[in-house]
């Protein structure tokens, strides 16, 4: 008899514990978000001129204007940027002939003589039309972004009328 | 519940209206005409009187320079106390020259504190299209005499003249008028001056008498003159004879004589002959 009622409560203990969960547990989410420290604003919207029937360029003195973009960073040594001049319209006529695109990035001005070294230091990538600035200093770097564009892969044809948009790429990326 | 929110609205709106007083805005280029400047308006193009505070400054230049030379930029303005507000130095000595532009934040800071401005540089190189902008606010109020609006202001009273009063006691010229003389000589000097006058009188309006009397003759003249004148004109126009025309043609002589002799009047010549009948009427006429 005792041996049964042992059996018995061994037994029932034994289901509570499989019926028991074996730990608590609970998902608890953490989040979180980080500001950059680095900012890109367009500081001159650029246009382009057309001094002849066969060629758009940002060149002032073809009544064009160069677009200026400016990256301010918070903290030193954090950010790279990546700027490229345009390699393509984003919006225009329908071409039927080839585009060659030529540019160039370069530091207009900065908010500290340490910042001078920027260009000197620069990288390109992507065939050129992208250049890489590590900005290893806190504060602001205008940059200046040329660009122009010929119609007919050195045949020199007519663009068509019409309207003509390209855009500048400019990127503050952690390092 | 909405009269309470009306009641703290209209209790706030005078604060609202305080903050309409100020105004930001920024200045031209003091470095325009070149790189030492006076905080005045005409300068700044910003006015510079009471209430004038100053934020902050923004410039920007060039620097031409070789890597390797030694050069320094420094950007300040003079203290009136002595020493300087404001005085950022850049030195780009073993750097690259490029175009700079930096912003100098400091405490609101009235512009009557402001000395001169200037640019200053030190070794080998230039600047060049130098721009020193101040960022400004200005309280329109601080002097409320500035606004009729601002809370305080104190109708200015007009500028009464100072009236200088005369004092004929004072005058020399009355003390010498009124001095004490020979009544004698005085009355008789009087008197003579009197009748000097009087002739002097007599004699001005016998002049003007005739001057009268010959200028209305003149003009009198003139007059008549001009009417005579007219008159002539109006009779020597002919010009309607000219086109007047006589109805009728031509009248012929129709009294014919027969006989062919007339024979005088005798009585008629006897009575013409003698003079008494002439003498007659010539009495006639003193009767």
């Amino acid at each position: 008899m005792k041996k049964l009622l042992l059996m018995t409560l061994v037994l029932g203990l034994t289901a509570c514990s499989m019926l028991m969960p074996k730990k608590a547990e609970a998902v608890t989410n953490i989040n979180g978000t980080v500001e950059s420290r680095c900012t890109v604003n367009t500081d001159t919207s650029g246009y382009y001129g057309n001094p002849n029937a066969y060629t758009l360029t940002t060149l002032p003195a073809s009544a064009g204007q160069v677009p200026i973009v400016r990256v301010d960073t918070s903290l030193a040594n954090a950010y790279k940027a990546q700027i490229s001049y345009p390699t393509s319209f984003s919006s225009s006529p329908s071409l039927s002939d080839t585009v060659v695109w030529t540019g160039a990035v370069a530091v207009a001005q900065t908010s500290s003589t340490d910042m001078s070294g920027y260009q000197a230091a620069s990288t390109t990538a992507d065939g050129g039309a992208m250049r890489i600035y590590e900005l290893v200093h806190a504060g602001a770097t205008w940059f200046s972004v040329s660009s122009v564009a010929t119609y007919g892969g050195g045949q020199q044809k007519a663009f068509p009328g019409g309207s003509y948009s390209a855009v500048v790429t400019a990127e503050c990326i952690a390092q | 519940m909405i009269k309470p929110l009306i009641l703290w609205v209209l209790l706030l709106l005078p604060f609202c209206s305080f903050s309409n007083y100020y105004t930001f805005g920024y200045s031209g280029n003091a470095a325009f005409y070149g790189n030492t400047w006076q905080m005045t308006t005409p300068i700044l193009g910003i006015t510079t009187e009471e209430g004038m505070d100053i934020s902050g400054v923004i410039y920007n230049y060039k620097a031409v320079k070789e890597v390797e030379d030694d050069f320094t930029v420094t950007v300040q303005n003079e203290d009136i106390d002595g020493g300087y507000i404001f005085q950022e130095t850049d030195d780009w000595s073993g750097k690259h020259g490029m175009r700079i532009q930096k912003l100098i934040p400091m405490n609101y800071t009235p512009i009557e504190q402001f000395g001169k401005g200037s640019i200053e540089t030190t070794g080998t190189g230039s600047i060049e299209d130098a721009s020193v902008l101040y960022i400004y606010r200005f309280d329109g109020c601080r002097n409320p005499q500035n606004n009729e609006n601002c809370p305080g202001y104190v109708p200015p009273m007009p500028v009464i003249p100072k009236i200088e009063i005369y004092d004929a006691l004072e005058d020399d010229a009355v003390d010498d008028a009124t001095k004490e003389t020979d009544s004698d000589l005085y009355d008789k000097e009087e008197e003579e001056s009197e009748q000097d006058e009087k002739e002097e009188e007599d004699e001005d309006r016998l002049e003007l008498a005739m001057a009268a009397s010959e200028n209305a003759l003149t003009i009198a003249n003139d007059i008549s003159q001009a009417s005579l004148l007219q008159t002539m004109n109006a009779a020597t126009n002919v010009k309607s004879y000219y086109v007047a025309q006589v109805p009728g043609g031509v009248y012929r002589e129709s009294i014919s004589l027969d006989g062919g002799k007339i024979v005088d009047n005798r009585n008629a010549l006897r009575s013409l002959a003698q003079d008494n009948l002439m003498d007659d009427m010539i009495q006639e006429q003193y009767k």
